[in-house]
């Protein structure tokens, strides 16, 4: 059923196709979590301070909580789910992993397809770590986070 | 100790990473919210819009007609079928020991009167828009001070003059008065201390489950407590304990309030005891900021006395703790510890104090990280360079001077601490050394710079039971561990402290895995589900995981690793004394070809052929680790701060902490849990603060009006670490979650102080926002015009 | 925090979106980058019978930095003017004051139309609009008109854009000869300005040519400095300008209070920020 208050939504998320019957008013945080079961998006303000629901539409890093989801139509949105193919931890993953980055791991998904984000965009380091005040953490004191975005940056231009 | 459990492992004090960063790293995480039961139903909680008043109509009927709307629980209903929430910290004398899950006369904004279940939450909060609640409005007071006022409404009646608890600490009153009016100095301030919200990134939430065919009930909940919030969802419920199943998954932060159960909680399974499906309720962040407990708030009225020659002579605080709209679950336990913490590193001749737990009409106070000892540290630490300066003394040579030596150790203060083991000057000899290495030469940029000290001591690993009991905090203080190694040689530890970003499924780890001669690999903590973990009483609070929790590991560990060896003895004929584990293979020390996989001993023992006479069958130790004593952490932070004399606004140039939580179990935790308890203090210190308005309504409601640190107000800082063993906790640890927190305010405000002296008088207050600390400049004179 | 309920069109031209407009009129909202609107919706601080979204209308999104005018049409993205290099040299303040805006997370869904028309006192664009003495282009199904920045801001939240109007494109002119700098003093770093100040100054030789100084964050909208402009113009940065200057500043406003800062101590940031932005514009120390 679709009328002015419900869409049909089709958009491919991590590279395969979906469509999903939803109310218009539908945050695209709620459409992937809840919709679509991809809960590595996480929720922890729904007013764009925190951060936690960033993922990547057509590229660019974006509130998921401050879209609506017939504004994914015909968009590449991507997630934290899309990041470790075959399995294995990406580098960015990895270093993360390595300087502890994460305590709960609750903003982390967030932190983590902004700096895709940037990676991909070939911004350098000092934009990737301008980026972070966009992230609340309020377990790491983002010392860690800033470390694992410099080995990853550095394993970036080392390789 | 045995020789198995004091034997040097090869993974405690190894920057082992975290086990379980995998699935959190990719999205696989389970989080409450993450939980999709078939037919949920989403609840929102219906709350009190004012401040204080008598609910006297409520009318759902319309709510009941929107779409997805299915039903409403309202509050008479809710009344009838709870029971009081039991207030588990009580102070001798307590006026208010309980309070109702759904309260006749709302004493906050935000209070929970029912519950309105929907097919989604966008349809419920629809139809909670159209709940119509009518209240007979009476006065309120906000205002700790206000509230003890003849003309201040009374909150409760148990509680006159809105007083719920009224108690000295310490020395007798006389006592502390003769000693200050023998010394040649006071130095007297009053201090205010804001009130703060944790805010763990994931707020609360529970996903309540209700099996009519069983009379089960379950809850995932994000707590840091399944067993407490177990047993007191049953008694508000009726039910029988073991017909109450709490699950705590994945859980982002606690930091405190997450430490007990919440009416609102109690409301959404009972909710979902009448749907009959499961119902999820997820806090929304703004419902956060009134819904969940709140921290901090505090005024001081502190006076350090001293002789001329610089020796402490006597301290004492007069505290007004604002408890809020009735006392939580910890009620006026910050308080409390705020004054028991009070005397800090030092020496004095006397100390005292005053807890008096006032209700206000704001949202109730509780656990927040740093539980009153980061208003000890804040109220001592500034009084020290207060002292300091009256004196013309060095504010690092004042504490010295102070210090109880490390040969005084163990040392008892004036309200019974006792305190165990370390060397407190040593942390602030370091610390003192680390913060002048590195600064750059102080630009020519107009600001003032200064440096300042933070020296605290820590109160860590909430038990023994006795002392429990004695201070009238009901929760059992010690921990279960259950230690297994499976048929297959792999490793199984059950835990009753329940992690949520502390890495205590790694840490715990490790230390079972160096017993058991495993790798790491090998062994797996599991946690957080009433229905498989040990009980629990205290859960994870007040830095006790590792102490508690990892003593009651290293000890069940280790009397396995004896089993193993007698069993692994009789199958080599050998001696147990003679062998070892190495990487899950027992071998005769010095002869590995004499050896057996500890998965052949594992099976023997499991089928249970072939063992010695008397040997019981099975691998696995059960232990209940109740510590002969609490452990003292402590710390020295230096920061060094720039302060922009036109904007009052502060830069933190460096930032040093000087540490020592015993026996390190991975450094690489403990760093990260230091950085991130320093970044929740830089918050205290400058950026956050919830604020009421003269109606008790919250000015608060996004991340916008209340500034947490992000990455560009907490800077790269050095951390140190010394390791002085707990002599009380088996393997030697201390408690360390929370002493990040404690010291930043203190340190921050002693900078700022020594950068700007002619201010020292007026550095009171946090945060120390821009504009709270140019009207200090411009009091003073000392603000320039750019 | 779910927004309420709302019938939704997404246009795919502007001809579409004003045809919805003069429909709807004030029962419609229109939805840009939605950085500002969708909290609110989700606050449910706003809640329009008709949402409009017009990220799909084409023809909106262009940049264009020739011809003594940086155009943005309504949609661009701040992050493309940001990143766009044509502006950086025609008018280097403008990506320097979007850097201050939110978030880069932000930036990427964050408008120059959608900014502008929200009208936030706190707003950074308005204030470097006010500087520039730029405008704002409308079009309704009826026309289109150019209203100058102080005739488009006329309250908190508040602009002359009528219910049937759209922003389409945002004017700001380049002065042959002027340099802009932009500061701002916030809570923490990306938060809403306390109080923003965007400082110009052409100069011939040490004589100052012309003056331009706006703020944000001080009133329901942005205010421009003319007193302290003229004082000097004329004449060289030094210290009893300075000094004239950072009074006039104090004289010419009267902020509010907000939970971060009181107006007073608003007032005076005010004056530090352009006293700041001036002496960085000047170069030698005054």
């Amino acid at each position: 059923m679709t009328g002015p208050q419900t869409r049909v939504v089709r958009f491919a998320v991590n590279g395969r196709p979906v469509q999903v019957t939803t109310e218009v008013r539908t945050l695209v945080s709620d459409l992937l979590r809840h919709d679509l079961e991809l809960t590595g998006t996480h929720v922890g303000c729904e007013h764009g301070a925190c951060g936690a629901c960033t993922v990547l539409v057509d590229g660019a890093p974006m509130r998921s909580c401050l879209m609506l989801a017939p504004q994914v139509d015909g968009r590449d949105v991507r997630t934290v789910e899309g990041l470790a193919v075959g399995g294995d931890l990406d580098a960015l993953q990895e270093a993360f992993r390595s300087e502890h980055g994460l305590q709960c791991g609750f903003c982390t998904p967030g932190i983590l397809m902004t700096l895709t984000g940037e990676r991909e965009a070939g911004r350098t380091v000092e934009d990737a770590l301008a980026a972070l005040p966009g992230h609340l953490c309020r377990c790491t004191g983002y010392v860690n986070v800033r470390a694992a975005v410099r080995r990853a940056w550095s394993q970036l231009e080392g390789s | 100790m045995s020789d198995a459990m004091s034997r040097p492992g090869t993974l405690v004090g190894q920057r082992v990473l975290r086990v379980n960063d995998g699935k959190l790293l990719t999205g696989a995480g389970t989080f409450v919210d993450d939980l999709h039961l078939p037919g949920t139903l989403h609840a929102v909680v219906l709350r009190s819009p004012i401040a204080h008043g008598r609910l006297v109509a409520f009318d759902a009927a319309e709510a009941l007609t929107m779409p997805g709307v299915v039903d409403v629980l309202a509050p008479e209903e809710a009344r009838d079928a709870t029971r009081p929430l039991r207030c588990v910290w009580l102070m001798p004398g307590q006026g208010q020991v309980d309070y109702p899950v759904v309260p006749r006369v709302v004493r906050h904004v935000g209070q929970a009167l029912g519950v309105l279940l929907a097919t989604s939450v966008a349809a419920a909060e629809d139809g909670a828009e159209r709940v119509r609640m009518e209240f007979e409005e009476l006065p309120c007071v906000v205002d700790v001070e206000a509230a003890l006022g003849d003309a201040a409404p009374q909150l409760d009646p148990g509680c006159p003059g809105n007083v719920a608890v009224d108690l000295p600490r310490g020395d007798p009153p006389d006592a502390v008065e003769a000693a200050i009016a023998r010394a040649d100095h006071v130095v007297a301030m009053r201090f205010a201390i804001q009130r703060l919200a944790g805010s763990p990134l994931e707020a609360r939430g529970v996903v309540a489950s209700w099996s009519p065919a069983t009379g089960e009930l379950t809850m995932w909940s994000s707590t840091q407590v399944p067993h407490h919030a177990r047993d007191h969802l049953a008694g508000a419920l009726g039910l029988a304990l073991d017909r109450v199943r709490v699950v705590a998954p994945d859980v982002g932060g606690g930091f405190g309030p997450k430490d007990h159960l919440y009416a609102d909680e109690v409301l959404v399974c009972l909710a979902a005891m009448r749907a009959r499906v499961p119902v999820k309720w997820i806090e929304d962040r703004r419902e956060a900021f009134t819904a969940t407990v709140h921290g901090r708030e505090q005024i001081h009225e502190a006076r350090l006395a001293f002789d001329d020659d610089g020796r402490f002579v006597a301290l004492h605080s007069d505290v007004l703790a604002d408890l809020g709209a009735h006392p939580s679950n910890v009620g006026a336990g910050p308080a409390f510890v705020a004054t028991g913490m009070l005397e800090g590193p030092y020496r004095f001749d006397s100390s005292g104090g005053r807890v008096r737990g006032v209700l206000t009409n704001k949202t109730p106070a509780g656990a927040y990280r740093g539980f009153g000892m980061q208003q000890a540290a804040w109220v001592r630490e500034r009084l020290v360079d207060e002292a300091a300066r009256t004196l013309g003394a060095d504010p690092a040579e004042l504490r010295r001077r102070n210090m109880i030596r490390a040969d005084e150790l163990p040392y008892t203060t004036h309200t019974h601490q006792n305190y165990d083991s370390g060397d407190y000057a040593a942390a602030l000899e370091r610390a003192t050394e680390l913060v002048g290495e590195g600064l750059p030469a102080a630009p020519d940029d107009g600001r003032r710079r200064g440096v300042g000290l933070c020296s605290y001591v820590e109160f860590t690993g909430l038990g023994p039971s006795a002392v429990q009991e004695i201070v009238g905090f009901a929760l059992g203080g010690y921990e279960t561990a259950v230690v297994r190694v499976e048929p297959d040689g792999r490793a199984t530890v059950l835990t009753g402290v329940s992690p949520h970003g502390q890495g205590l499924e790694t840490s715990l780890a490790q230390l079972a895995a160096d017993a058991l001669g495993l790798p790491i690999t090998d062994v797996r903590v599991v946690h957080g589900d009433t229905a498989t973990a040990p009980y629990s009483a205290a859960g994870t609070i007040a830095s006790r995981s590792m102490t508690v929790g990892g003593g009651a590991v290293v000890r069940a560990a280790g009397r396995l690793r004896v089993k193993i060896l007698d069993l692994a003895g009789h199958l080599l004929e050998a001696a147990p004394g003679d062998l070892e584990i190495i990487q899950g293979v027992v071998q005769v020390r010095g002869s590995p070809t004499a050896a057996v996989p500890l998965r052949t001993v594992a099976e023997k023992a499991w089928l249970a052929w072939g063992l010695p006479p008397g040997m019981a069958p099975g691998l696995e130790e059960k232990d209940l680790h109740d510590p002969q004593d609490i452990s003292y952490s402590y710390a020295t932070h230096a920061a060094a701060v720039a302060v922009d004399l036109a904007t009052g606004r502060i830069e933190i140039e460096r930032y040093v902490v000087v540490h020592d939580c015993g026996v390190i179990v991975n450094p690489m935790i403990v760093d990260g849990q230091t950085h991130g308890g320093v970044a929740q203090g830089i918050g205290n210190a400058l950026l956050e603060t919830l604020v009421y308005d003269d109606v008790g309504q919250p000015r608060i409601a996004t991340f916008h009006d209340y500034v947490l640190p992000g990455t560009g107000e907490v800077p790269d800082m050095v951390v140190e670490h010394t390791q002085t063993p707990s002599p009380f906790i088996p393997g030697g640890m201390k408690g360390m979650g929370e002493g990040g927190t404690i010291a930043p305010a203190a340190a921050i405000g002693n900078a700022l102080a020594n950068a700007v002296p002619e201010i020292a008088h007026l550095v009171t207050e946090t945060p120390m926002t821009p504009a709270r600390v140019w009207g200090w400049l411009d009091a003073a004179g000392v603000a320039t015009d750019w | 925090m779910k927004p309420p309920p709302f019938r939704y069109h997404d246009p795919r031209t502007v001809e579409e979106a004003l045809g919805l407009l003069a429909e709807h009129g004030d029962e419609a909202r229109l939805l840009a980058g939605g950085q500002s609107l969708v909290p609110l919706l989700n606050l449910r601080r706003v809640r329009p019978r008709v949402l409009i979204d017009l990220n799909r209308v084409e023809g909106l999104d262009g940049v264009d930095a020739g011809a003594g005018v940086v155009r943005t049409g309504a949609l661009a993205r701040a992050v493309g003017v940001e990143r766009a290099p044509a502006v950086a040299s025609a008018l280097p303040v403008l990506p320097e004051a979007l850097l201050h805006v939110a978030y880069p997370q932000v930036r990427t869904r964050t408008t120059i139309g959608g900014n502008v028309a929200h009208a936030d006192p706190a707003a950074e664009l308005p204030a470097v609009l006010a500087a520039v003495g730029g405008d704002v282009r409308l079009r309704s199904a009826g026309g289109q008109r150019t209203l100058g920045w102080s005739a488009f801001f006329s309250g908190r939240h508040r602009t002359a854009c009528r219910p049937d109007e759209m922003v389409v494109a945002v004017d700001f002119p380049v002065a042959e000869g002027f340099a802009y700098t932009f500061s701002e003093l916030t809570p923490k770093l990306g938060s809403f300005a306390i109080v923003g100040a965007c400082v110009g100054l052409s100069r011939s030789g040490d004589e100052v040519t012309g003056a331009r100084i706006a703020l944000c964050g001080v009133a329901d909208t942005p205010v421009r400095l003319q007193a302290a402009e003229q004082r000097l113009t004329g004449g060289a940065v030094d210290a009893a300008a300075l000094e004239d200057v950072r009074a006039l500043v104090a004289g010419a406003i009267d902020p509010p209070g907000d939970l971060h800062a009181p107006g007073g101590y608003r007032s005076h940031v005010a004056g530090v920020l352009v006293v700041r932005g001036l002496r960085r514009l000047w170069g030698a120390p005054a």
